[in-house]
C-alpha cells in the first residue's frame, strides 16, 4: 500500500520499490534513489539521486517539521494508511475552526437554511475574529459549541445536512 | 537602590528584566498562572509564585492578587513589562498606595498618554506637531462635515485605542459616518470607551518613534530615534535603529520634538514618543507609550544603554544618570518578531509544542526570549514567541547579519514567520531604505513563500518518511530473514 504524506497542504503518494542494495521510492510517480546518510541529533541527512541534503528535523505524533539549509520550513503528515483508506469524504458536511479559539457569537441557528457562503458563527482567536461561512448550501444540523466555548484547531464546530426538497 | 523587584509579566520580557536585576544583584519574584509552569520566565527568576485566575491572562491582570504576591514575598518594586498592566493608571496607583514602587511612570502620565485625543491636545499645546484632525461631538453630521474640511483620506482612530484596534482608512465622505460607528462599538468591545476621532491620513508613512527617560522635575533627555515602519495591520513586525537614511536635520527635529513633550509632561521613566513622518518631510505626533517598548533592544544595542537599568535608577529616585551629552550611537541594529502565525494562510496564529530550538550565537545578536523544548504554544498569550535582534557596523551588515542569522535559527514544533521575515529583511526595497508601513501589503506577492524546485521537495518527502518510525520498519524490518526486528514495536 502506497504511503501517503501531506507536505505542506499537499498530498503525495510514496512507494517503496526496492529496499537494498539501495533505497528506492516512487514518489508521485517519479523514481528516485535514497541514500541514507545519516540521522542524528535532530539532523536528517540524505541524498537523492546523489544529490545532498541536510534537514533539522523533529516529530511530534504523525506531524514531522523540518527546516532545509536554506532556511525552508516544511510540515509533513505521514498518513496511517488504513485510516486513510477509511475517509469518507464528509467533509463538506462540517465546518471545522481554522484555528483555536472561543465562539463569539452563532449567526445562524440549528434548523435554518443557509447559502454556501454564509456566516455561520464568529469565533475569535488571540483578538483576531474570524467568520466561518457555510461550505456548500444546507441546513444547519447541529451546532457543536455555544458562545464562549473554546475549541482546538481543526475542532468540528458546526455540521449541515441537505436542504429537503 | 531596590533589594527585591517583582516582575508583572511572562515570557521573553519578565527574562530581560530578571537578566538586568541579575546583574545589578537585586532579587527578583516572577509569577506564572499554571499553563506557564515550564516557561523560561519561571526559572530566569529568583523566586516564582504562582497565580491563579479563570484565565492565564486574567490572572496577569489581577493587580489585587499581584500586588499582594509583591508584599508577600518583600518586594519593594513593581516591573510591569510591557501589555498587560504596564498601561494601566489604576495599577500604578494602587502599587504606589500600597507602599511599593511602580517603575514606570506616574498614574496622571498614564493616563494622559493612553487618551489619544487629550495626548494630542497636549502634545498640540506644547509645539509638538500634531497632524489635522476633528473630534466627534456626538452630532454625526457635524463630524462628517467637518472632517470633509480636512479632506480625504482619513484615519478613523479610537480615543483609548492603541494595536490597530478601532482604526481604519476612510477614502470617502460617504464611507465616514459608517466607519466611524463600526471604529466606535469597536472601540467600546475592546476599550470600553466608544470615542472616536478622525486625523488626516498620511500616505505612505514612515513610522518613526524616539526612546525617552524623564526625571519627573521637567528634565528629559532622548536615545534617539528607532524605525518602526514595517508593519501588517497596524502592528509593528521589524523595528530598527537608526531609522534609515534619515536626514539629520529632520533626525534632531523629532527627537527634539519627543523631549519637548516628555519635559513638558514632567514624564518619569522610560517612554515612547510615536512619530508619522510623512514623505514630504513632515511630522506629526501620533502617540506616546509609557513603558518599556518591545522593541527596545534595537536602542541599547545602538547606545550601549540597558534601559531596563535606567528605569530601576529613575524608579528608585536617583534621578537621571545620564545626560544627553552622554548618548552617543554606533552601528546598525534591527529587531524581527518572530511569531507563532503562517504566513502562508491569512497569518492565522499557529499552536503547537516546541520540539527543537537552535539559536544563532554571537556577540552581535540577542535573541530575546522565553521558550524551552518541550513548552506548549496555545492561543492564551500573544502570538509573539521571541524577538531576534542583530547588530552590524552599519545598516547593510545589520540585515545582511540579520538574514543568516534567521536562516540560522531553528524552531520546530509551531509554524512561524521566521522564513517570512528573512524575505522581508531581503527584500530590495528594505535594502534600499524604501519603507513606509503598507510595505508588506505592497510586496506582498514578492513576499509569499516561493516554490521549492522538485529535488527540494522530494528530499523533504523522503526526509519525513525517514523521520517516521513506522516508515523505517517497512524499509528495514524485512524481508531478509536475517532482519533486525528492532526496538520500534514496544
Amino acid at each position: 500500500m502506497p504511503y501517503q504524506l501531506m507536505l505542506d497542504g499537499e498530498r503525495h503518494s510514496v512507494e517503496i520499490i526496492a529496499r537494498r542494495p539501495e533505497l528506492v521510492l516512487e514518489i508521485d510517480g517519479r523514481r528516485v534513489s535514497v541514500e541514507r546518510l545519516g540521522a542524528d541529533g535532530g539532523v536528517v541527512s540524505l541524498a537523492l539521486d546523489g544529490l545532498p541534503f541536510d534537514f533539522d528535523a523533529a516529530r511530534d505524533g504523525e506531524t514531522i517539521w523540518l527546516r532545509d539549509g536554506d532556511g525552508r520550513t516544511f510540515r509533513a503528515l505521514v498518513e496511517d494508511p488504513i485510516a486513510a483508506a477509511q475517509d469518507t469524504g464528509a467533509a463538506a458536511d462540517e465546518i471545522r475552526a481554522p484555528m483555536p479559539g472561543s465562539v463569539i457569537e452563532i449567526v445562524r441557528q440549528p434548523g435554518e437554511t443557509v447559502k454556501r457562503g454564509d456566516t455561520v458563527l464568529t469565533i475569535e482567536s488571540m483578538k483576531l475574529q474570524t467568520n466561518l461561512a457555510a461550505p456548500r448550501d444546507g441546513v444547519i444540523a447541529e451546532l457543536l459549541t455555544g458562545p464562549g466555548d473554546t475549541f482546538g484547531k481543526d475542532a468540528v464546530v458546526a455540521r449541515l445536512e441537505p436542504v429537503e426538497e | 537602590m531596590f533589594t527585591k523587584v517583582l516582575i508583572a509579566n511572562r515570557g521573553e520580557i519578565a527574562c530581560r528584566v530578571a537578566a538586568t536585576l541579575g546583574r545589578l544583584g537585586i532579587a527578583s519574584v516572577g509569577i506564572f498562572h499554571s499553563a506557564d509552569r515550564r516557561s523560561a520566565h519561571v526559572g530566569a527568576v529568583g523566586e516564582a509564585v504562582e497565580i491563579t485566575g479563570p484565565t492565564p491572562v486574567a490572572a496577569h491582570l489581577d493587580a489585587e492578587q499581584i500586588i499582594r504576591v509583591a508584599k508577600e514575598t518583600g518586594a519593594d518594586a513593581i516591573h510591569p513589562g510591557y501589555g498587560f498592566l504596564s498601561e494601566n493608571a489604576k495599577f500604578a496607583e494602587a502599587v504606589e498606595a500600597s507602599g511599593l514602587a511602580f517603575i514606570g511612570p506616574k498614574p496622571d502620565a498614564i493616563r494622559l498618554m493612553g487618551d489619544k485625543i487629550e495626548s494630542r491636545n497636549f502634545a498640540e499645546k506644547h509645539g509638538v506637531p500634531v497632524a489635522p484632525s476633528v473630534l466627534p461631538t456626538g452630532d454625526i453630521d457635524a463630524f462628517v462635515a467637518e472632517a470633509a474640511k480636512i479632506g480625504f483620506p482619513l484615519l478613523v482612530k479610537a480615543s483609548a485605542g492603541g494595536g490597530g484596534k478601532g482604526m481604519s482608512i476612510v477614502r470617502e465622505a460617504s464611507e465616514l459616518a459608517e466607519k466611524a460607528k463600526t471604529a466606535s462599538s469597536e472601540a467600546e468591545r475592546y476599550f470600553a470607551d466608544g470615542r472616536v476621532y478622525a486625523e488626516r491620513y498620511v500616505e505612505r508613512p514612515r513610522h518613526i518613534e524616539v526612546q525617552v527617560l524623564g526625571d519627573g522635575k521637567g528634565g528629559a533627555i532622548h536615545l534617539f530615534e528607532r524605525e518602526c515602519s514595517i508593519q501588517r495591520r497596524f502592528q509593528k513586525i521589524v523595528e530598527e535603529a537608526p531609522a534609515a537614511n534619515l536626514d539629520p536635520a529632520r533626525r534632531d527635529e523629532i527627537c527634539g520634538a519627543a523631549v519637548q513633550l516628555a519635559a513638558a509632561a514632567n514624564y518619569t521613566n522610560a517612554g515612547t514618543v510615536e512619530f508619522i513622518l510623512a514623505p514630504d518631510g513632515a511630522f506629526y505626533f501620533l502617540e506616546m507609550n509609557t513603558r518599556l517598548q518591545v522593541e527596545h533592544p534595537v536602542t541599547e544595542m545602538i547606545t550601549g544603554v540597558d534601559l531596563v537599568e535606567q528605569q530601576l535608577r529613575i524608579a528608585a529616585g536617583e534621578g537621571l544618570s545620564l545626560s544627553q551629552q552622554d548618548i552617543a550611537t554606533t552601528g546598525h541594529a534591527i529587531e524581527c518578531r518572530i511569531c507563532a502565525e503562517d504566513p502562508e494562510n491569512g497569518f492565522l496564529p499557529e499552536t503547537g509544542r516546541i520540539l527543537s530550538l537552535g539559536v544563532p550565537e554571537a556577540d552581535t545578536i540577542r535573541f530575546e526570549n522565553g521558550l524551552t523544548v518541550g513548552q506548549a504554544v496555545t492561543t492564551d498569550f500573544d502570538p509573539m514567541l521571541a524577538k531576534l535582534v542583530v547588530y552590524g557596523g552599519d545598516r547593510e551588515q545589520a540585515a545582511s547579519a540579520t538574514v543568516d542569522a534567521l536562516r540560522d535559527l531553528t524552531l520546530l514544533g509551531v509554524g512561524t514567520n521566521i522564513d517570512y521575515l528573512a524575505r522581508v529583511i531581503a527584500h530590495p526595497d528594505f535594502e534600499a531604505g524604501a519603507l513606509h508601513t503598507g510595505f508588506v501589503e505592497e510586496h506582498a506577492a514578492e513576499l509569499a513563500a516561493g516554490e521549492p524546485d522538485a529535488e527540494t521537495r522530494l528530499a523533504a518527502i523522503a526526509a519525513a518518511l525517514l523521520s517516521d518510525p513506522d516508515f523505517l520498519i517497512q524499509v528495514d524490518d524485512s524481508p531478509e530473514p536475517y532482519a533486525s526486528i528492532g526496538g520500534w514495536r514496544n
